[in-house]
């Protein structure tokens, strides 16, 4: 088994609802066998639009999935009850994420100073089909809005529900990164515990639960692919093949507990895997395009961060996702960064079988790389029927079986927000 | 104007429904919902709620000097 470094931060714990998965061991078998969330979309307010699949989160009861979920005390199951069963999807999505990732990290019952656990609620804008869906009856009748409505529309209503079911008392504020808030929210809560702030941090990456505004916006401004792929959605994903054609909506709640070494071992946990170091850098735009000068130079910053260097990593869990220009960039970035090691390097993208979970995608990628490493396989890319490139050694239709030992997992948002992070293997 | 214990069974049922763990033989009228476990938001909930069921639109200080559930139906009563 290798050892976390000293003073090092581990991942201790995870938790996930997603299209494909209840929970994390669910969530690894799916990746195995190339399982794809993406499926028509569920009935919903408002006009038809011009694409209609997406990667849900499916028949979702709070209360059914709270009490079949992990095995926790009464009280804290009750608690996370009174604060959720009220609350906006977004919410209870993340209360069940978080309930599994505390549950597996063996938080409970640990004696530990609240003031040294922090939150980082990773994701902006996550109110708004919350706020589409009560718009018409406000319109009718506002007197009759709910008063519980000046809470839960701010992002940070997350960091309130869950600092009170978990009894935290340290730093807890909201990041935002578009679609690499995720990876925003991991490198900020490392840099907290590395600082000396808090020892353990929650980082909660959710759902983004897009109203059919956001869903037009992404069409309109020509993101959002499978409009050719109705009547085959789980084929629309396509992450670096020749008929990608923009990405597709999934949905996922996703959280880490990140923790410093000295209180894993401590507690006498081993942590399933470390976060060595990361970047966040931007191109200076404002648009959507991406810089393949841009993206080599985060994942280069990313490696130096992490005293490593490109032949160490073994994996790269890719941003792919399925947009033509994305792609194109993303890979002259990979060749420029990997140059001489593009052989020995795994390449997939989860959002081939996730879609594009946007705010949570960091978050997502993140497990999927350590469920990966844990496992020791490398899960598919199940469109990746003809590569854009033949120069990467990307991971087929079948799982293939490796053993990773160290990866890197890239996230990049509109307005030129790169980040790339760097994990250790702890199997 | 509605009787009031229609209007009393109305509240009841929204206390039922923003405080699932009361037992619904607790509720009786001259209850307060603080004693009931509802905090600040909880109580204002159940006033907009039990306003929205019976079609009743009040400014919610006509509520500010209620002292319990009687208090509360006793208004709705008196403007429906």
């Amino acid at each position: 088994m290798t050892t976390i470094t000293a003073n090092g931060v581990g991942v201790v714990g995870m938790g996930i609802v997603c299209s494909i998965a209840d929970n994390v061991p669910m969530f690894s078998e799916s990746l195995k066998n190339g399982v794809s969330g993406v499926t028509r979309l569920s009935p919903r307010k408002g006009p038809t639009l011009s694409v209609d699949i997406a990667a849900e989160i499916s028949d979702f009861s709070f209360i059914d999935r709270l009490y079949k979920g992990p095995d926790l005390p009464m009280t804290l199951l009750r608690k996370a009850k009174n604060c959720a069963q009220r609350s906006p999807f977004p919410i209870q999505t993340s209360v069940l994420s978080a309930l599994e990732a505390w549950e597996n990290s063996q938080m409970c019952g640990w004696a530990g100073d609240p003031e040294r656990i922090g939150i980082v609620v990773a994701g902006e804008n996550t109110t708004q089909n919350y706020k589409y869906t009560l718009h018409e009856a406000f319109e009718a009748n506002p007197e009759y809005l709910s008063p519980r409505y000046a809470l839960q529309f701010l992002d940070t209503n997350q960091v309130g529900v869950l600092s009170e079911i978990f009894c935290i008392n340290g730093e807890g504020f909201v990041v935002g990164g578009a679609s690499a808030s995720g990876n925003v929210g991991i490198i900020k809560a490392l840099q907290m515990i590395q600082l000396g702030i808090v020892d353990t941090c929650v980082v909660m990456g959710v759902v983004a639960d897009l109203s059919p505004i956001e869903l037009q916006g992404f069409i309109n401004i020509g993101a959002m692919g499978g409009k050719n792929r109705c009547q085959e959605p789980k084929k629309a994903s396509r992450p670096f093949d020749v008929l990608h054609d923009g990405f597709i909506y999934g949905q996922a709640s996703a959280c880490i507990i990140l923790q410093s070494s000295d209180v894993a071992r401590e507690r006498g946990i081993t942590p399933r895997a470390e976060i060595l170091g990361g970047a966040i850098k931007l191109d200076g735009v404002s648009t959507s395009a991406p810089s393949a000068e841009g993206e080599a130079h985060t994942m280069n910053s990313a490696l130096h961060n992490s005293g490593v260097s490109p032949c160490d990593i073994d994996y790269l869990n890719a941003h792919g996702s399925s947009s033509p220009l994305g792609d194109h960039t993303e890979i002259e970035a990979i060749k420029n960064v990997f140059e001489g090691h593009t052989s020995k390097l795994w390449v997939n993208s989860t959002k081939g079988l996730t879609g594009h979970c946007l705010f949570s995608a960091g978050v997502v990628e993140l497990i999927a790389t350590v469920v990966q490493m844990e496992g020791g396989y490398i899960h598919p890319n199940i469109n990746l029927d003809n590569p854009i490139d033949t120069g990467l050694r990307f991971s087929g239709s079948v799982v293939e079986q490796r053993n990773i030992k160290m990866a890197m997992s890239n996230s990049f948002g509109f307005g030129g927000i790169n980040t790339s992070i760097v994990i250790k293997s702890c199997s | 104007m509605i009787k009031k214990e229609n209007v009393f069974l109305v509240v009841k049922n929204v206390i039922l429904e923003i405080l699932p763990d009361v037992d619904t033989n607790n509720i009786s009228i001259e209850q307060n919902l603080r004693a009931l476990g509802a905090n600040s938001i909880e109580r204002t909930e159940i006033v907009v709620l039990a306003m929205e069921q019976l079609g009743i639109k009040l400014p919610l200080v006509s509520f500010g000097s209620v002292e319990n559930i009687e208090g509360m139906v006793d208004v709705l009563v008196e403007n429906s």
